[in-house]
């Protein structure tokens, strides 16, 4: 909840500093925003909500100068408004931190904050003074010597930030900025969001997440299907509306797991039976993955998943996970220890073996690993399985055809057809295609699910984690590694947390513990 | 609050009378032509007499005709394996080296294999047999090359074409390899002329029309190389590996298997190529022997994008232009350096042509 001190008194009546105008924008056949109307006030927190797809990135963009609108018109300071580039919004006095760094690692703060705006010889030492100075009136340490490559996460962020606020912007838009920081992290964030409005500035702050709207904003605009839905004066009074206007339906109906990453108030464990059988599936021992250059990314990562148990993997991204879900994968064979399901030894076997034991694999990286976009909803739905629909090397597609039409309705990939191009589907309906390949497996007995929810919307949240509760209700053991850990709390029975490639604590998935396991998640034992 | 429907409005396609894909491909063809014979007419030679020439050279004759389909299948063969290797996005530029030493094992088999006497027609059958393996050896090596140590395919089959070039010179150039016996200081650096058995048979038995086994061989080619991509598990999976390696690694497929095999087949089918030159046409093996044909069937391979059909098509024109060209040098005193020209001007055109259509399908 967001303490009435924090909270800033906009003056209703006050010229808006920007205000878009029906302002609509389309890619090729596409409208992403259509007709989107919106003031955003000097002074003032305002916070953009609404589902992946809802057009979101693409308002900023279109503020910042990166897309220029099809339709509409912006007022910026009571002129017309039409920015040519990033640049000459910049100008202006409009800035952007987009939701992936631009940041060049093996440089140093100073070096990153003067590229593209230092003239001839570099003022190092004055800039760092402005950066100094800066980093007092907002709250944003630094050491303007720091190499980049040195930063955590949310440092890197205080650049991009640092870098923005240097240009003494009128207007502030950050995309998603909390995406990839600790509870702490977002904590000062939006502190630090409240300070430059203060200042008598605007800030817009695009997110998906209600507590934060709770926290800061001033006022909430919600976008859904690229058309403003609702903006509201009073997000707090109205949190409800809001999610209905943002998901279009009801909140009651919502999955426990799937408000759970929205951040709706309590996160509610979701009513499961402990694990009826203390039968070990899968057994990791001591897993250690070293990369190239020697750095260890995994380091004696012990575990073991009951049959029918969910154990969760927190953990800020980057801490290893990502390289204790390839090894179990098979992509990447360990520096040392070892895997097994039931008595198999699957330690350095190929994905094919591994597959074949039985363990299925939602990689984090859907685009890259998990499917391949050039082929149709059909070859990728059984990818690994083409085989069964082959008599002499050639490919009965009517009977994959059948089958895949069945999956799809199983489990609801809405799609033109099975043979519809993998790449025309919605992020929610691939990532349902690839969970239906890989928990249909037909001698399915474990499932590693990486951040299966990422970029997905409510409703397809909801279905993906009905599929993997179902599936562990069949007695399959589930390891499922998320950076969300409202959603972790929600879906698993355990959750181990990584730190550095260690795990620095197991506990029971129990919402009272939240704090305690966001101190592990930063690296505090406890 | 308002509700909202979010439905994309939905934009018509174009619609045409003759599909832009024939008619923009015709008509790059016809600007190409157009500009060669205006340089034709430029350097002075009479155009009738030019185009007399070029149609003379190529359907002017059943001799001519025959010689410029037999070309064609050449080129075909080649352009059939790279849009093989293709598929699973590896780019084969070596046709000519592979070219080079089926022509070279297609040589040895059919000189010092003993395969004269052989009943049902392995007195070619066992040369070309001997060809296709060369061939698969020579593109395997760079599949393996690949496999192994990441060397990239395009390096790889370029310098291998360079290896297997001189190593058909050497091969002519040495009597103790295949060339024949040295009478006196004026034989020619060649090998002995094949047996009469292990020449490819003609169609129609007429060496006035001297179109051989490898036409109707090729054509079936076709249609299996058609049927491999479109309608097998391997040919899914070369489209797997091609898209997304790592994907298709993850779900079972071996990528190193269906690179091997893959380069390994368009290697065989370039030196399936040398040995229809060889057997067909040339009866014996000599320096230049591969005359570029293997770049000329890389070009079709490129400009059909991937289709079969469109290699057939690619073929058949650079098919005909090589013969029309070398009657039009012969005949009309056209430099062949013009028809080198003519034929780099239609790819341009084709290739523009190509990304125009892109462009259009794509508004």
């Amino acid at each position: 909840m967001r303490s009435a001190s924090l909270a800033n008194v906009v003056d209703v009546a006050a010229a808006p500093l920007l205000s878009l105008s029906e302002v609509t924008k389309r890619f090729g056949g596409f409208t992403a925003l259509s007709e989107v109307s919106l003031d955003l006030r000097p002074g003032e927190v305002h916070c953009i909500l609404g589902e992946n797809g809802a057009g979101k990135s693409t308002l900023c963009n279109v503020i910042f100068g990166v897309y220029q609108p099809d339709g509409g018109a912006m007022t910026y300071r009571g002129a017309p408004y039409q920015p040519s580039g990033p640049a000459d919004a910049l100008a202006q006095g409009i800035a952007m931190v987009h939701q992936h760094f631009s940041l060049v690692g093996d440089m140093t703060v100073v070096d990153n904050v003067l590229l593209g705006r230092g003239r001839g010889v570099l003022n190092r030492k004055e800039c760092a003074r402005q950066l100094a100075r800066l980093g007092e009136d907002y709250g944003l340490p630094l050491d303007p010597f720091a190499k980049i490559d040195d930063l955590s996460v949310g440092e890197r962020q205080r650049v991009e930030i640092v870098k923005c606020l240097i240009r003494d912007p009128q207007l502030f838009v950050l995309d998603e900025p909390t995406a990839v920081l600790l509870p702490d992290e977002i904590a000062s964030l939006l502190a630090v969001c409240r300070r430059v409005a203060a200042s008598g500035r605007a800030v817009v702050l695009v997110t998906h997440k209600l507590a934060e709207i709770k926290e800061v904003a001033d006022r909430v605009t919600v976008l859904r299907g690229g058309r403003t839905v609702v903006t509201s004066d009073a997000p707090t009074r109205d949190i409800d509306m809001l999610v209905r206007a943002m998901i279009h339906g009801d909140v009651a109906e919502l999955d426990g797991a799937a408000a759970s990453t929205l951040g709706l108030g309590n996160v509610e464990p979701v009513g499961r039976q402990p694990p009826r059988s203390k039968v070990e599936a899968l057994q990791i021992d001591g897993l250690t993955v070293r990369d190239r250059q020697g750095v260890t990314r995994l380091d004696n990562f012990t575990l073991t998943v009951d049959r029918g148990e969910i154990v969760g993997v927190a953990g800020v991204e980057g801490n290893g996970q990502s390289e204790l879900a390839a090894v179990l994968a098979g992509m990447v064979t360990p520096t040392s220890g070892r895997y097994y399901l039931g008595e198999t030894d699957l330690t350095g076997r190929s994905p094919k073996e591994i597959t074949a034991a039985g363990v299925g694999i939602v990689s984090e990286d859907r685009h890259a690993v998990g499917c391949v976009l050039g082929m149709s909803l059909a070859e990728n739905i059984y990818l690994n399985r083409l085989d069964e629909f082959t008599r002499f090397g050639f490919l009965n597609r009517t009977a994959l055809q059948r089958e895949a039409t069945t999956l799809m309705q199983r489990f609801d990939v809405r799609a033109r057809g099975p043979g519809a191009p993998f790449s025309s589907l919605s992020g929610g309906n691939q990532q349902k295609a690839v969970l239906a390949r890989e928990i249909t497996l037909p001698n399915l007995s474990c499932l590693v699910a990486s951040q299966p929810t990422r970029g997905l919307d409510v409703g397809a949240v909801a279905a993906v984690y009905g599929h993997i509760r179902d599936a562990c209700s069949r007695g399959i053991a589930v390891l499922l590694v998320s950076s969300e850990l409202d959603e972790l709390l929600s879906v698993a029975d355990r959750i181990v947390v990584l730190y550095r490639g260690r795990i620095m604590g197991t506990c029971a998935a129990d919402v009272s513990r939240k704090a305690e396991i966001g101190a592990m998640m930063a690296g505090q034992a406890q | 609050m308002t509700a909202v429907d979010d439905k994309p409005s939905a934009v018509a396609a174009p619609r045409f009378g003759l599909r832009p894909s024939l008619l923009i491909p015709l008509a790059a063809v016809a600007f190409a032509a157009a500009v060669g014979l205006a340089l034709i007419a430029v350097i002075g030679v009479p155009v009738a007499d030019a185009i007399a020439a070029f149609v003379d050279g190529t359907i002017g004759s059943p001799y001519a005709l025959a010689a410029s389909l037999n070309r064609a299948c050449v080129f075909a063969l080649v352009g059939f394996g790279f849009v093989l290797a293709n598929r699973a996005n590896l780019t084969n530029v070596g046709g000519e080296g592979q070219i080079a030493v089926g022509g070279i094992a297609a040589t040895a088999v059919a000189l010092y294999g003993h395969v004269a006497g052989l009943p049902l027609g392995l007195a070619f059958i066992l040369p070309t047999l001997a060809a296709v393996i060369a061939g698969a050896l020579w593109g395997g090596i760079a599949a393996v090359l690949k496999v192994r140590s990441g060397t990239n395919e395009v390096i790889s089959t370029l310098l291998l074409s360079f290896i297997g070039v001189w190593l058909l010179y050497w091969c002519v150039q040495s009597p103790a390899l295949l060339r024949k016996p040295m009478t006196s200081s004026a034989t020619l650096p060649e090998s002995l002329e094949i047996p009469d058995a292990a020449k490819l048979p003609l169609l129609t038995g007429d060496y006035g029309f001297p179109v051989h086994l490898g036409l109707p061989l090729t054509l079936i080619l076709a249609v299996v190389v058609g049927v491999i991509l479109a309608r097998t598990l391997f040919g899914v999976r070369l489209r797997a590996v091609g898209l997304n390696p790592v994907a298709a690694y993850r779900a079972g497929i071996s990528t190193t298997r269906t690179i091997v095999v893959a380069l390994s087949a368009a290697g065989a089918l370039g030196g399936l190529a040398g040995a229809l030159m060889l057997l067909g046409e040339q009866y014996t093996l000599k320096d230049g022997f591969s005359s570029g044909y293997g770049f000329d069937g890389l070009v079709a391979g490129l400009l059909s994008r991937g289709s079969i059909p469109g290699v057939i098509a690619a073929s058949l024109l650079f098919g005909f232009l090589r013969s029309g060209g070398i009657n039009m040098e012969m005949t009309a005193a056209v430099p062949t350096a013009l028809v080198v020209v003519i034929q780099g001007l239609i790819v341009i055109t084709l290739a523009g042509a190509a990304l125009f259509i892109e462009k259009w399908e794509r508004r």
